[in-house]
């Protein structure tokens, strides 16, 4: 299925949390500071209905999505009040792929874990709470991934600072 | 004590598996527990292909439990990547899975091209494909002799790095470097092929075929071998699913999935209609479907596939340009993209998103080995110490893509 056949499908079963969906656009002629948007469609969803969302998707006969291929998250700018959780699911059956992003607020970044439902996003939680200080809630083994475990901050939020030393060793 | 009894029950349940299939010929001893121990396995043991560490739990000769410890050989390339230029990212791509470092230059190339939204000269398209099945080879090889090496077969480990030496030379002489190519460029490839290289390479598809049954009957059919991997790390088929496993892992659990012919990119739909490759998918043909013998002999039969794949480029190559005409420095409209290639051990995702400027928002790197790996944290347990080697083994990691 193409992306237009799995949002309709999406919308068909009234999948938890479904926000809406971004395509690429071209640029409006009218606007000239508008330079529309490139790259691949996603769907929006609730951060905290993704897990029955996934569900949906892995259960469901026409999509199938047997795989969660990636779970990350991107912190836009530095004055960007959300961050985003994306995901990509993949289907092994019916040989199609879904980008699905989340907007999380900042001030507060808290979702529930996504463990139950993909064993595989238990290792990919782990380096996005310690990469952008997202609480993942319920999971099984919040420990860091690739950080030392006493290292202080989320190195790929936008305004981290930079450590002047560690351990005595100096990082400047 | 818990853990320590399902770890028992689960061996237990193995040995009567691998009794079913060997005919009752194994007898295995369960008095091996002991006490409970922690083992601490690397940082730097050879077997770990790198340096990972992986914290054992051990009751005698049975593992209890497994916990992998990454992140020694992290060097922030994803922080990096927010911080340089898109072009200047490219030599970062290939310093996480040095051994096919032209994958990693495709996949990330393609993003990039995802949301520029370019075409690539057909020239180009080619060699990408030729280096990219040449590069698979080459990982494969170190797959294979590695593997015999961490199982004690030490004579493949020769012979593949033999070929694989002609590989490297094949690339030195169209790019310059021999492990680090950046060779993959947006918009197309850094040059054309030299005189007489595609005439090589046909050289090499010929020589390697006519070795490839040599090694396939010193490793792969050697009874030693089989012994020591068919029915040891099974990966049954909701496992490797529910793991988000990729690759010759997944195929090996009996999945016939490859991104090349079920998600086409570059020119392999093209040659999948022509009828040019094939997928193998593991059959449990020593043992159990999923085991170690499995995963290897997927990796062995695909590289001749591959060959076949070098072959057809080489026939249907053209004369052409093989870059796009881009500026200098870059810069990549508004947007967002995933692009997930075949890499020799899986999908190897690219996430980029871009704010318009000449720097990425975003580069996220999926590495295949990183998802592979952590299956261990549940095959381990419930094996034998000895196995463990041979389990760890046949995942075929490389700790710079898990670290990145």
């Amino acid at each position: 299925m193409d992306f237009q056949g799995i949002n309709d499908r999406l919308l068909v079963l009234h999948a938890p949390g479904l926000l809406g969906a971004d395509e690429p656009r071209p640029p409006d002629p009218a606007d000239k500071k508008d330079k529309g948007r490139s790259g691949d469609p996603y769907v929006l969803v609730d951060p905290q209905q993704l897990v029955p969302f996934l569900e949906v998707c892995r259960d469901d006969e026409r999509l199938r999505f047997e795989l969660l291929v990636d779970l990350t998250a991107t912190d836009p700018a530095v004055d960007d009040e959300q961050l985003w959780i994306n995901v990509a699911l993949l289907s092994v059956t019916h040989r199609h792929r879904l980008s699905i992003k989340c907007q999380l607020p900042k001030a507060d970044p808290v979702l529930p874990s996504t463990t139950p439902v993909y064993r595989a996003s238990q290792w990919h939680e782990r380096e996005c709470a310690e990469m952008f200080g997202i609480t993942f809630a319920g999971h099984p083994d919040p420990r860091h991934m690739l950080l030392p475990d006493d290292w202080v901050g989320h190195p790929l939020r936008k305004d981290y600072e930079f450590p002047k030393e560690y351990h005595g060793i100096s990082c400047e | 004590m818990d853990e320590r009894s399902t770890a028992t029950e689960q061996l237990e349940a193995r040995v009567r598996e691998a009794q079913v299939a060997g005919g009752g010929e194994q007898e295995f001893m369960l008095d091996v527990r002991t006490q409970d121990m922690e083992v601490n396995f690397g940082p730097q043991h050879p077997a770990t292909h790198g340096v990972m560490r992986v914290l054992m739990r051990t009751d005698g000769e049975l593992c209890t439990g497994a916990q992998p410890h990454l992140g020694y050989l992290h060097r922030c390339a994803e922080k990096i990547g927010e911080n340089v230029e898109w072009l200047q990212y490219l030599p970062y791509t290939d310093r996480y899975d040095y051994l096919a470092a032209m994958n990693n230059n495709l996949g990330y190339s393609m993003a990039v091209e995802a949301v520029l939204g370019i075409e690539i000269p057909r020239r180009a398209e080619m060699l990408r494909v030729i280096c990219a099945e040449l590069n698979r080879i080459g990982s494969h090889l170190i797959a294979f002799g590695t593997y015999g090496l961490d199982i004690g077969a030490f004579t493949p480990f020769f012979y593949a790095f033999r070929e694989r030496e002609w590989m490297q030379a094949l690339f030195e002489k169209i790019c310059g470097a021999r492990l680090t190519y950046s060779y993959i460029r947006i918009g197309g490839v850094f040059n054309d092929a030299p005189p007489g290289w595609l005439e090589e390479v046909a050289l090499f598809c010929d020589t390697f075929e006519q070795k490839w049954p040599e090694y396939y009957d010193l490793l792969i059919e050697n009874q030693i071998f089989i012994k020591r991997t068919a029915n040891v790390g099974i990966i049954p088929h909701d496992m490797a699913l529910d793991f988000g496993l990729t690759g010759p892992m997944l195929r090996a659990s009996g999945i016939d999935f490859d991104l090349r012919r079920d998600l086409p990119y570059s020119l392999y739909g093209e040659i999948w209609k022509d009828g040019a490759f094939r997928i193998p998918v593991g059959k449990g043909e020593k043992g159990h479907l999923g085991d170690c013998w499995d995963r290897t002999w997927v990796r062995m039969v695909e590289m001749m596939e591959s060959i076949k794949i070098v072959r057809w480029c080489l026939a249907h190559i053209e004369e052409g340009p093989v870059l796009g005409d881009l500026p200098k420095t870059l810069r990549v409209p508004p947007g967002e993209a995933y692009v997930g290639i075949e890499n020799p051990r899986g999908e190897l995702g690219h996430y980029v998103v871009s704010g318009g400027d000449k720097v990425a928002l975003r580069v996220r790197v999926r590495g295949p080995s990183f998802t592979n790996l952590a299956v261990l944290e549940d095959l381990l347990p419930g094996s034998l110490v000895g196995d463990a080697i041979a389990i760890i083994g046949s995942t075929d990691i490389v700790v710079g893509e898990t670290d990145r």
